[in-house]
Formats: structure tokens, sequence, C-alpha cells
């Protein structure tokens, strides 16, 4: 017999905290699809993803209606498109991002994840075709999320295609001007990219998957933020420890959720259960925010001292939480601060209370990095591409995953407003420090070497 | 041995399972099973017990009454027959229904109409209920178990007519994801 309390509990955190499955997102392997024939590329991949996405939307529906608990967003990721079509032109793989964004809205997911490229280490053929094709794939479809590992622990930072990723997400940003460079907010550029993310822009299915799978992201920053207001509510004097361990059980909670729901999406689809992706996702809702968990710890607002050390505490509680909840943890797995998509974020860098440099600071602990960052659009290539650099060289150097989604927003300086609408939102462009002035560093190239694994200090 | 069912319904005070248990003991019989709860003041309990060849259910209603009456107990002794336990049930999952909205009457009538019509078993029922026009003071849960071939969209369609008829907002889900939630 159930209690009173399980139950009532339960629907509390579904009506008035946000908890949700962010999204299930179907992985799908392309990689027997490829050909020396776009014609047949292209044919292979409608079909293969046609056939084993179509089901999709209507499975997810149904098991969220079971359990009562909305599946928000069904995705795919697919194989790396450089790989895939690494015989590709780049005006080929724009067509081939065509492809993928047709099938997505016939199949009514929201994104297709994986026009991917991994260059952490160089670029061959089909990575360059990629890259050089970002911008117009980009800006000529609405579905397709693009990514592009340019560095990792074991193989350094490829400082070459940092340097043209900052031309493509210039020129991606130019090719959406009337949307506020929209492209840029699908485009994802990583160090020690997973290879089972669910969520999006960063999404694709890695080499060693297999040939389907789902995996499952979900969220609920409301449901630890209302956790932890409860808790000092009726004790006032409870420790960060304390509070670590309350983070820790509502991450539990949720990761079960997610485990159930991609559990039996997996079986009715007959396709393998991957992981869970156990994140604090925000989005523009109110009372759907990371930043004002911050607010809950006592902290003025995200971005002020502390804020490095509080993140440090939620995301570990959060991994731990996860990691006892289910043996398939995986994905980022931690805490999002996507400046744009989170109110309460955004709110902080329209009052000046997180700039840059701290959003920089608290990426050596949060599970992303610099994420929906709206820049002055007069911010050169050279400095997005040094931007891109440092947050790279916090992942590879503390064997973490990093990533940047920065947009340059055309015809806005800092201070203004950049709207992305939807689940990306909206923000204040930030000043960024010397950003229209050349930067010889990044233009000297190469590779910067994989670091030393020991004198860790 | 044999079987019966026995009722205690009264108001609730400490010693009731002591008293009724000591009896039992004293009488040779062995409790088999037993559910009690507590509404407001108001204590039941229901034991299934298995008796002595040599002592008839109304000798044994006779030891409990004597001892249960002064304490303002009321006490029924039914002998339980094998053909009272159902033969086959159809396998069912199990569902949790809640419901909030303002009191009024006809509210468990209204919603366990539709979940007999569909075959669907109460098996158990909680109301937080405080009276009131507070929807949030007034929330009936029921678990209950479906039959696999029952429709199931058929049946949460009915519900939610139901409840919208009787101003309320209703959730069905299904009972692995509390569980899920709070059990390890």
């Amino acid at each position: 017999m159930l209690t009173q309390r399980e139950i009532l509990s339960t629907l509390e955190m579904l009506k008035n905290e946000n908890l949700d499955v962010r999204t299930v997102t179907l992985g799908v392997n392309l990689l027997d699809c490829a050909s020396h024939d776009i014609e047949i590329l292209k044919d292979q991949i409608h079909t293969r993803i046609s056939h084993l996405a179509r089901n999709l939307v209507s499975v997810c529906d149904q098991i969220g209606q079971k359990y009562g608990i909305p599946v928000v967003n069904k995705r795919i990721a697919v194989s790396p498109i450089a790989v895939v079509g690494a015989s590709m032109s780049s005006s080929q793989m724009v067509d081939v991002a065509r492809v993928l964004d047709a099938v997505a809205a016939e199949v009514d997911v929201d994104f297709i994840g994986g026009f991917t490229a991994l260059v952490e280490k160089g670029i061959a053929r089909g990575d360059r075709a990629l890259i050089e094709a970002l911008p117009h794939a980009l800006a000529n479809t609405e579905r397709v999320c693009a990514s592009v590992n340019v560095a990792s622990t074991k193989a350094g930072i490829n400082m070459d295609a940092i340097l043209l990723m900052g031309k493509a997400i210039k020129k991606a940003a130019d090719l959406t001007a009337k949307a506020d460079g929209i492209a840029c907010a699908k485009l994802c550029v990583f160090a020690n990219i997973p290879q089972d993310i669910p969520f999006m822009a960063g999404a694709y299915l890695g080499i060693g998957e297999p040939d389907a799978v789902i995996n499952v992201g979900v969220s609920g920053p409301g449901v630890v933020k209302n956790a932890i207001d409860r808790a000092f509510e009726s004790d006032s004097n409870l420790d960060l420890g304390q509070i670590s361990e309350l983070i820790k059980k509502t991450a539990y909670k949720v990761t079960r959720v997610g485990e159930l729901i991609g559990q039996e999406v997996a079986n009715h689809l007959n396709i393998q259960f991957g992981v869970v992706d156990l994140s604090l996702a925000p989005t523009p809702n109110v009372g759907d925010s990371v930043g004002e968990i911050f607010q809950s710890l006592g902290l003025l607002s995200i971005g002020v001292p502390g804020t490095t050390a509080a993140l440090a505490l939620i995301n570990d509680a959060v991994k731990k939480g996860g990691a006892f909840a289910s043996s398939r943890v995986g994905g980022l797995s931690g805490a999002f601060i996507p400046v744009s998509e989170d109110l309460n974020i955004s709110e902080a860098a329209r009052s000046g209370h997180i700039g840059l440099e701290k959003l920089e600071a608290i990426t050596a602990v949060c599970s992303v990095g610099l994420d929906m960052i709206a820049l002055p659009g007069d911010t050169t290539e050279e400095t997005i591409a040094a931007i891109m650099a440092d947050e790279m060289a916090i992942g590879v150097i503390n064997n973490k995953t990093t990533a940047t989604r920065l947009i340059p927003v055309p015809g806005k300086k800092a201070g203004d407003n950049a709207y992305f609408g939807g689940l990306l939102g909206q923000s204040t462009i930030i000043p960024v420090n010397n950003g229209h002035n050349p930067n010889p560093f990044v233009r000297h190239g190469g590779l910067i070497p994989a670091p030393i694994r020991s004198l860790t200090n | 041995m044999n079987k019966v069912i026995l009722s205690i319904l009264g108001h609730d005070r400490p010693g009731i399972v002591a008293a009724v248990s000591k009896i039992l003991f004293e009488q040779n019989c062995n409790i088999e099973n037993v559910s009690q709860t507590t509404l407001q003041f108001e204590f039941a309990g229901i034991f299934i017990v298995s008796i002595p060849g040599d002592l008839s259910p109304q000798s044994l209603h006779q030891s409990l009454n004597a001892q249960m009456a002064p304490m303002g107990l009321e006490v029924h002794v039914t002998s339980l027959k094998p053909s009272a336990v159902p033969v086959s049930v159809p396998e069912c999952e199990s569902y949790i229904i809640t419901t909030k909205g303002p009191d009024r009457k006809g509210l468990v009538a209204g919603i366990s109409e539709v979940i007999a019509r569909f075959g669907g078993n109460i098996t158990n029922l909680q109301a937080v209920f405080k009276g009131g026009d507070d929807p949030g003071d007034n929330i009936m849960i029921y678990e209950i178990d479906v039959p696999y071939q029952i429709d199931r969209q058929a049946l949460y369609q009915e519900l939610r007519r139901r409840a919208k008829q009787l101003k309320l907002e209703i959730d069905i889900q299904h009972r692995n994801i509390f569980e899920a939630i709070h059990r390890i």
C-alpha cells in the first residue's frame, strides 16, 4: 500500500515543481548508410531514421500518459555526419542537413542532433567539409543541431579547428542576422564530448554505440529548489552537508523517473536502453530555473562570491544521487548554466551580477560550459575562438566535458537584448573584454598537447 | 482447523488489539492475517483467524463480545467458507487515481461507479478530507487493479468526463511511478 505522503509528494513534484522527462532521444546509427553517391546516402539516411523513429512520439506520449509524467521533447541523435558523409563536399553536407531536417519534421521530433565532427586531434576531409557547411546547414534548417569536438584530455586542443569554428560561428550568425544569429544556438563546440548525450544541441550517437538506443534526459531544477526551500522552512539551521544530502535524495527520485520511462519506451520500441542523463536543465519558465537554486541557498544571485562553491555542491550531489538511482547514468549529468534559457540567470546577466569571466570560472565545476551566451555582434572570430580555447582548456586539464554555445548577435552591442524564442529564451548581450581587437595567439594554430596526468597541482 | 473472519468496530482507545489478541490466544486461535485502521477517532480491525475444531464461531463471538462490549466496541464473527475465496482473478495492473476538488456529496460514488463499470477493483481508498471549499483540503486517493484487457483510453476518458461533472481535478497514474520515486 502506498502512503498518502508518497502519492501527494509525487503529485506536488509534477504539478508545481515542473518535474518531467525533458527528452527521450533516439540514437540512430547511420554508419552503414555511407555511400559515395549523395542520392543513395540521402535516401538511406531518410529510410533508416524514418523506419526507426516512426513510433517514437506516439510511444513516448502513451508512456507519459500511463505514468502521468510528460515527456516534453522527443529527439533523435545520429552518428557523426562528418564520418557518415566523409566523401561529401561541403555543399553536399548541406544537402544531408536538409534531409535530416525533413525526416525530423516527418516523425515530428523537435530537434535532430549529430551534424557532428570529431576533430580533437586532426581534421579529416569529411570533418573539413562539415565545418565549412555548418553556417549554411544551420541557417537553412530548423531542427538540425550540430556539434564539433575540438579537444580532449587524451589528444589536447586542436587550435586549427577552434579557429575554423570561430569563423563558422560568425558566418552562421550573419546568415541568421534577422533572428539574432539563432543558427549559433544550434551549434556546440566541445572538449571531451560524451557519446550518449540526449540533450540538444550536443546530442550525437557515438562511434561505439549500437544500431539504435534510447537515452533519456531528466531535469528538475524546480524540484531541487522547492526541496531546499521546504527544508529551510522547517529548519533554518541546516548546514550545507545536510543540504547536499537533500539534493542527493531529490536527484535520486528524479533519476528514477527517467529510468522508468526510458526503460519502458525502449521496451515498447524494441530498442536497447542507453542512459539516463540527469541534468538540472532549466527552461525560460518561472519555477524551472537553476539560477533560483543559488538564491534558495542564500546567495543574492548567481554570479556573486560563493557561486562556484554552491555550484560545486549542487553538481556533486546531483551526480551522487543519480549514480545511486541508476547504474546507467551518462551523458552530461550535472547542472547546466545556459544563460538565455534560464530567466534567473538571464536577469543576473542583465543586472551585472554575472559576466563572462565568472561564467567561465564556474564551468570548472558545472557539467557543461559557456552555454547560450549572447555576445556583441562585433566580437571578432579570433576572440570567439580564444574564448572557446579557454573553455576547452578547462575541460582538457580537468578531465571533464566542457562546451561553448556562443552567439555573436549581429548588429547588437553589450547591454542590448537578444531574443531567440521558445526554449532558447532571451538574454542581455554580455560584454567581452578586448572583444574586437586582434588576437594573434589563436592565429598560431597547431595542437596544444595533451596534458600530463601526474603532478596535478 | 476452521477459519473465521472477525471485525471490531468502535471508538479508538489504547489496548484494543491487545485485548482481542489475548482472548484469541486463550481460546487457542491463531491470527493469520490482520488489517486495522483508524478513521478520525474510530477504530476498525479485520482479523482472519484459524480456530480449533471444538470452538464454534458463536462461542468465540460470545467470548469476544463479553470483553469488547464494555469497551464500547462492536464485534462480528463469521465463518470463512472456502467458496468465498475468488477462484480466478484476471491479471491486473495497479493504478492510482487522485481526485481533488470542493467537498460535495456523491464524489466517491461517482468515481467508483466508473471504476466498477470498467471492471476495476478498488484495493485501497484513502481520503485526505477535511471538508470545506478549499480544493487542496479534499483529496481522495484510489488504488485500483485494472485487468489488462480493459481499454485504458476508454477508462481514462470516462473518468475524466465524470471528474469534470463533479468539478474534480483528476490524475490517473500507474502505481510503478510512485514505487520508482520513493522506494529503493
